[in-house]
């Protein structure tokens, strides 16, 4: 039998705890289960066995947590250890047609951002495992409650493997994992990165798991599998809440939600699989019957594309100097500014471009992706023109994105679908071919017909390609703008898809511009624009799109109109905060950053840049600093000061962008947490103040490798490195970090910090400086480079 | 389990004030700040109770695999026969709020993230009441930390293990044996049936205090 014969049958039944059984026949807690694959074949024969004659259909093999990370000091490889496990089971399987399903849990340690394992690394032991399990009949990845880890588990399925998978995830009362990921998120992703089954697993009893799998039921289309826990274990006796009868009455339950597969997690044993069966013997299998809305997703957050979203569209060089010099320095912090300035102002997608000659874009799209998501939970819209580049970003994409984008051309239909197809994603198909921008809206529409009927002969959904019907510029094309509302219309209506139009492109060459930007925007709203793409921050094109919402009765009671303008008047007749004695340095002083930033484009009127920051900026934060060292102020105070020191920069930083001027530098500084250590709000509160001081900072990040140092050092010519360190266990790798430093010969000082550190240590270790806390990183700055 | 309120004081003394009181707009800031975490985080925690053996220079749990090495913790237990170990944590979301922060507003993110060291010990509080109050006639002895004295702090990844906590609580450790989520904690409790003698606590009558680095800055670890 196979998964999908056995799928036929209204209900499948799965096997019950591994765990909890082991520990009847005596395993010790703490001690990996997968080692009695091969010191205790026979107990896991004759758990299997129980498990096939209480009636479950596919048994899981003994292979959890049989990875390289939790077998390590066990002595066992991961081939071992999964190879007899599958052994095991089929010995126990003998001539039955049960299933045996490669059981994959979690690997142990998160994913970065909130641990220190790649996604990279985190596939290559997934896939590790697949290898391993290959004599399998399905794959099973359970207990998962991060959506990242699973996206690379997946992936490292169906890349080397063509077993079928089952997702199943851990959620708690709150309707989320420990990580936060929704069941919307979980379903959208795993259904588009083709899981052939998802579901629950673990936590929580069937009852408190109910509403859980009632949501995850309206979500997807596939079958649903549950293996709920029989409630929760005492702290003392350590026996669980739920017994056989109950369990399979509150099982029973779920079978009008239309859940397919049925099993027990943590604390179930044979009998709850036999009462199960019997309880379910006489229920009947229900097929839902779902739509599944036009979404995309990140882990945390869900967008239904189901009334206008704006897309943000701010990152992205394109006219834009100083974004394009962030992007040539790699300053990947600027990136995350402009997209959290965005959210601020109302996006709820942010457009994603980096696409600059002269920098490795592939890389950098990975970077201020996982960056991004590392800090605001918004989809991002991946764009760029280049396959490779968009595929690189798909791949580390956690959630569910949308590619911008596919047109009409042969050769672009060919390359970008079939990867928005294997990554899950939705796609903006863009009205232009090989003969370039129709002019007439019909043979717009054409070309829309044509990229939806090639995305869905591949298996993409319709809901899924979002049109570009082409905004363009009025000013040159005038009689245009009417095509391409009315191409909007009818893509809307005949075709049913979403549409989306970049819109600020209307009034290029134009006096006035924003008045012709939100007018025209609230045209294109009204013939059925769902995807707006702008700039969020322009008041009046979200005033807008707030203002659409309410009168097409979206906005239900004005509530968000409201939210947002009901106390506008007040705020107009509040007296302006900046008064007129107010100059730079007291700005610094009270950390005001905003007024900071006007003073510092007023002095910028007649001042020149590099005497605002020698003769006030520097001078106000020494200030500062000086009031920190002898405790008049305390450090939230410092940082406040200096963030506002932080916007005065970003003024200048622009004017001379702008001028064409180059800032003058006054060296180039790296800032590390070394690896293994993920603590690194100290570090970055360092990097703030030195760049303040006109230092470059290039900040490697958290948990950085001792190579990664050197190399970087050694290639940017850097003299002076900062490292820091706030654990025990990781003052070995600073020591190995300053060690290899200087092996290699490296012409550089190196500075130390960190909670755990002293003087004595840091001298000990072969570092010059240790740095008490953050003002002292600038004294030492100051001493080395000057 | 949820939190309503946040220990301030303990946020303002780690942030560096001493006995100094911050000023009004730093105060207005912690109120702001203690609004966001208690919107985010969901803390939870996770404990068993252990029969336990001594074994040398170590404390066999019962049970399972875990043996707690050194003279404190020994000391710590050596009136009880069973100990309590629990892990507590304030959740991810207070992981991803400060990450954010850091982006947004780097002073937001240091008071944050003081905030969040307060409160993780807030919810060990709460957690210990909880558990006492489960356990009747029993005597306690205070939590004791992998990491305080010369408990190895190279034990989390077994003592999570053991409490079965990735799956309960979310809670992992990375190499280097630090907790992720990052504000969480491990702590063991000693019950007896008979009275502990109070007042070991401290400095004094740590194994490690000549060469403890934290006590020669003039802080303490915890023990």
């Amino acid at each position: 039998m196979d998964f999908k014969t056995l799928l036929k049958k209204d209900f499948v039944f799965l096997d019950g705890a591994m765990g909890t059984m082991l520990q009847a026949k005596g395993l010790k807690m703490g001690v990996a289960p997968e080692t009695l694959n091969i010191e205790k074949p026979e107990w896991l024969i004759d758990i299997h066995r129980q498990y096939i004659e209480a009636g479950a259909d596919i048994i899981y093999a003994n292979t959890f947590g049989a990875n390289r990370y939790k077998l390590g000091e066990y002595g066992y490889s991961v081939k071992e250890a999964t190879e007899t496990a599958i052994e095991n089971a089929k010995a126990a399987r003998g001539d039955s047609e049960v299933l045996i399903a490669l059981d994959i849990g979690p690997i142990g340690q998160l994913l970065e951002p909130a641990g220190t394992l790649s996604f990279e690394e985190a596939y290559d032991i997934f896939k590790e495992m697949v290898i391993a399990g290959s004599d399998c009949d399905i794959i099973v990845f359970e207990t998962m409650t991060d959506l990242y880890e699973l996206k690379a588990a997946v992936l490292a399925a169906k890349e080397n493997s063509s077993k079928p998978v089952v997702c199943t995830m851990t959620f708690e009362e709150n309707m989320r994992t420990f990580t936060g990921c929704g069941i919307s998120s979980m379903a959208l992703t795993l259904e588009g990165l083709g899981a052939d089954a998802i579901g629950v697993n673990c936590s929580l009893g069937p009852k408190e798991l109910y509403p859980i799998v009632k949501e995850l039921c309206s979500w997807t289309k596939l079958p649903v599998a549950v293996k709920p826990n029989a409630g929760l274990p005492d702290p003392v006796t350590n026996e669980y809440s739920v017994f056989p009868e109950e369990f399979a009455q509150l099982m029973k339950e779920l079978a009008p939600l239309g859940v397919k597969m049925f099993g027990g997690c943590c604390g179930t044993s044979p009998e709850y699989i036999r009462a199960m069966r019997k309880s379910l013997a006489d229920a009947d299998y229900y097929n839902r019957a779902v739509k599944i809305p036009s979404a995309c997703c990140c882990a945390t957050n869900t967008v239904i594309i189901d009334q206008p979203r704006v897309i943000g569209e701010r990152i992205n060089p394109t006219g834009k100097k100083r974004f394009k010099e962030a992007l040539l320095a790699g300053d990947i912090d600027y990136i995350l500014g402009q997209g959290i300035e965005q959210i601020r102002a109302g996006a709820d997608i942010l457009d994603v471009n980096v696409g600059l000659p002269g920098i490795d874009e592939k890389g950098m799209m990975v970077r201020a992706v996982k960056s991004l998501q590392s800090v605001v939970d918004v989809p991002l819209q991946l764009d760029s023109t280049i396959p490779e580049v968009l595929e690189a970003g798909l791949r580390i994409y956690n959630g569910k994105p949308i590619v911008n984008s596919v047109n009409g051309e042969e050769k672009s239909l060919n390359s970008v679908l079939p990867l928005v197809k294997k990554y899950g994603a939705a796609v903006v198909g863009l009205c232009l071919d090989e003969n370039g921008i129709p002019k007439s809206a019909r043979e717009r529409f054409e070309i829309a017909r044509r990229i939806v009927s090639r995305a869905e002969s591949i298996g993409i959904r319709r809901e899924d390609v979002y049109i570009d019907c082409l905004t363009l510029t009025a000013s040159a094309e005038q009689e245009g703008v009417t095509e391409t509302l009315n191409a909007v219309e009818r893509v809307k209506k005949e075709l049913g898809c979403k549409t989306v139009l970049g819109v600020s492109n209307i009034s290029f060459g134009l006096p006035a511009r924003e008045i012709v930007n939100h007018n025209f925007l609230m045209m294109a709203l009204t013939k059925g624009l769902d995807l707006p793409i702008i700039n969020p921050n322009v008041e009046t094109m979200m005033q807008t799109v707030r203002a659409y919402k309410l009168l097409a009765n979206i906005d239900i009671n004005s509530a968000d109109f409201i939210s947002h303008y009901g106390a506008r008047k007040a705020e107009e007749n509040k007296p302006r905060q900046e008064s007129a004695d107010l100059n730079l340095d007291k700005a610094i002083e009270n950390g005001l950053k905003s007024e900071g930033a006007r003073i510092t484009e007023r002095l910028l009127e007649n001042m020149d840049a590099m005497d605002i920051v020698n003769n006030m900026l520097i001078p106000a934060l020494d200030k500062t600093g000086a009031d920190f060292e002898t405790g008049k102020i305390f450090l939230p105070q410092l940082i406040q000061s200096a963030g506002a020191a932080q916007s005065c920069f970003e003024v200048i930083k622009n004017h001379l962008a702008k001028s064409g001027e180059k800032s003058e530098s006054k060296g180039k500084i790296i800032v590390a947490t070394v690896k293994g250590d993920i603590h690194d709000i100290g570090k970055n509160i360092v990097k703030v103040l030195l760049e303040n001081y006109g230092y470059d900072v290039i900040d490697l990040g958290k948990d950085v490798d001792c190579q990664r140092v050197v190399d970087c050092a050694v290639e940017n010519g850097v003299h002076l490195v900062g490292l820091s360190a706030l654990m025990t266990t990781t003052l070995a790798s600073m020591e190995e970090t300053i060690r290899l430093l200087r092996e290699n010969n490296v012409d550089c000082k190196v500075m130390v910090g960190g909670a755990v550190l002293t003087a004595e240590y840091a001298e000990k270790i072969g570092a010059d400086f240790y740095a008490k806390d953050a003002k002292e990183s600038c004294d030492i700055a100051k001493k080395v480079l000057g | 389990m949820k939190l309503t309120e946040l220990d301030q004081s303990e946020a303002i003394r780690y942030l560096g004030y001493g006995s100094q009181k911050p000023d009004a707009k730093i105060l207005a800031l912690l109120n702001d700040c203690e609004k966001k975490l208690l919107e985010c985080i969901s803390p939870a925690y996770v404990y068993r109770v252990f029969d336990i053996a001594y074994d040398g220079g170590a404390v066999a749990v019962e049970g399972t695999s875990l043996k707690m090495e050194g003279g404190d913790i020994c000391k710590h237990l050596e009136k009880c026969g069973k100990c309590v170990l629990m892990c507590a944590t304030l959740s991810a979301g207070a992981d991803r709020l400060i990450r954010r922060l850091e982006a947004e507003d780097m002073t937001e993110a240091v008071i944050t993230d003081c905030l969040a060291s307060a409160a993780v010990e807030q919810v060990c509080n709460m957690a210990e009441e909880e558990i006492k109050s489960e356990l009747d006639d029993c005597f306690f002895t205070w939590r004791f930390s992998p990491g305080y004295g010369d408990f190895p702090i190279g034990i989390q990844k077994d003592f999570l293990e053991v409490l079965n906590a990735p799956k309960r609580i979310g809670v992992n450790s990375t190499e280097s044996m630090i907790l992720t989520p990052r504000k969480s904690v491990t702590a063991v409790m000693g019950i007896s049936d008979t009275e502990i003698p109070k007042g070991r606590r401290g400095c004094v009558t740590c194994k490690l205090r000549e060469k403890c680095i934290y006590r020669r800055k003039g802080e303490r670890c915890g023990f």
